[in-house]
């Protein structure tokens, strides 16, 4: 007979029992996120590594402390920001973003026209350009709302702010792009 | 949703993220490396005990004060030792504490909790903001030569503090959980991302507490004080 995968709550449970093997799961499911994650604060895929996979380490030792039933994924994100931003500090470098040389299908319909999938490449580009150009506080909380999906409560644990804070940099940031892109006619 | 959300949010999905490493067997390793101690619970807390002791006894010793300092560090401070300070300014320049906000506004954009001392005729500082490194400054007194200056930081290496063994003497420390040193005597803060150096004639007290936040506590005061301000931070 086979067993039912075990939930979240149940690996992180065995987890901080010292289970290796529950801990690995959970390494897995969320190594994407914390790499990605790493990879905007850091812009380097090594240092990125590094970051997320100390981040996991201490994560495991720090379980003890994580608040049976809270959310797991934002208290791992906070880890993995914080590593992510010790490195960037040491090295001094900034995280610039870059888009893919194709860009993603379309999702349904008639393939567009080779015209409109240049001028669509040509507004990504100059939208990504404009998010690279933004003040590190505001470029990070629009990465990680946009780029890797998480909610503004989420973002708030994961950067250690204020929801209150996430609202307000989103907007600000938002108002800034939007001044940018109608100056570039895009 | 705004028309430029949705296109953030179809950007996210063209961006050109590195593939994701499989961290699992590193993590596995890593953490099988760092248990391993743990076997040895009793034996490592005494050979910790022991080397406090040592290191406690070298740093009394001024060349061999410099040996041990090379690779000391606290928190967000590494103490680097030094034959010769450089030519500095004694009063900061104007990057120095970064932008000043009021407590409210630096307690919404520091990563952080940030801890005001609750003791008493201290006055009501300037709170300042420095982005760079993300460090908040209580600044108590005249920003150019305040007399006290507490500093708040998360994570490791954002600060470098140079000693001379000639001029300064310096004493391990603990309070609770946080543990520190105390640097007396004149000594250099050096900030690397701004390139800023200052000369600081007054002494600090270094300590990183539980949560991973460094607190610098920078006066010409003693130890003592030293320590009762950082003990009243809340």
């Amino acid at each position: 007979m086979v067993g039912r995968p075990l939930t979240e709550a149940e690996l992180v449970e065995r987890a901080k029992r010292g289970d290796q093997d529950a801990y690995g799961d959970l390494v897995h499911a969320y190594q994407g996120i914390a790499f990605r994650t790493a990879y905007l604060l850091t812009g380097n895929a090594a240092d990125a590594e590094d970051a997320a996979q100390s981040a996991f380490v201490k994560a495991f030792y720090a379980l003890g402390r994580f608040r049976s039933g809270a959310e797991l994924r934002p208290w791992l994100l906070r880890i993995v920001a914080n590593e992510a931003r010790n490195r960037r500090r040491t090295a001094g470098r900034r995280a610039n973003l870059a888009l893919r040389a194709v860009a993603a299908e379309p999702s349904g319909g008639a393939a567009p026209s080779p015209e409109t999938s240049l001028l669509d490449a040509e507004r990504d580009a100059a939208l990504l350009e404009a998010v690279n150009s933004l003040r590190d506080e505001e470029r990070e909380v629009v990465a990680c709302r946009y780029f890797l999906e998480l909610s503004e409560e989420e973002t708030a644990q994961a950067l250690g702010l204020r929801k209150g804070t996430v609202k307000s940099r989103l907007s600000r940031a938002l108002a800034r792009l939007r001044e940018r892109m109608e100056d570039e006619d895009v | 949703m705004s028309e430029l959300e949705l296109r953030l949010d179809r950007l996210g999905r063209e961006l050109d993220w590195p593939e994701t490493p499989d961290l699992r067997d590193g993590v596995r390793r890593r953490v099988a490396d760092e248990r391993r101690p743990r076997e040895w619970r009793r034996p490592l807390v005494i050979a910790l005990a022991a080397l406090v002791v040592v290191v406690g006894a070298l740093l009394a010793v001024p060349q061999s004060r410099s040996a041990i300092l090379d690779f000391f560090g606290v928190g967000s401070v590494t103490i680097r030792s030094v034959d010769e300070y450089p030519e500095l300014p004694l009063e900061p320049g104007r990057q120095f504490y970064g932008q000043r906000l009021s407590l409210a506004e630096a307690r919404e954009r520091a990563a952080f909790p940030i801890r005001v001392p609750s003791v008493d005729d201290l006055g009501t500082p300037r709170v300042y903001y420095l982005e760079d490194v993300q460090q908040v400054s209580l600044v108590y007194g005249s920003p150019e030569k305040p007399r006290l200056l507490i500093s708040q930081i998360i994570g490791t290496g954002a600060i470098e503090k140079l000693v001379n063994s000639d001029q300064t003497d310096l004493e391990l420390v603990r309070d609770g959980d946080a543990h520190g040193v105390w640097i007396e005597g004149e000594h250099v803060l050096h900030i690397p991302q701004l390139d800023e150096e200052i000369r600081l004639v007054g002494n600090t007290l270094v300590m990183e507490r539980a949560d991973n936040v460094t607190v610098r506590v920078e006066a010409d005061i003693p130890k003592d004080e030293a320590l009762e301000i950082f003990h009243s931070m809340r």
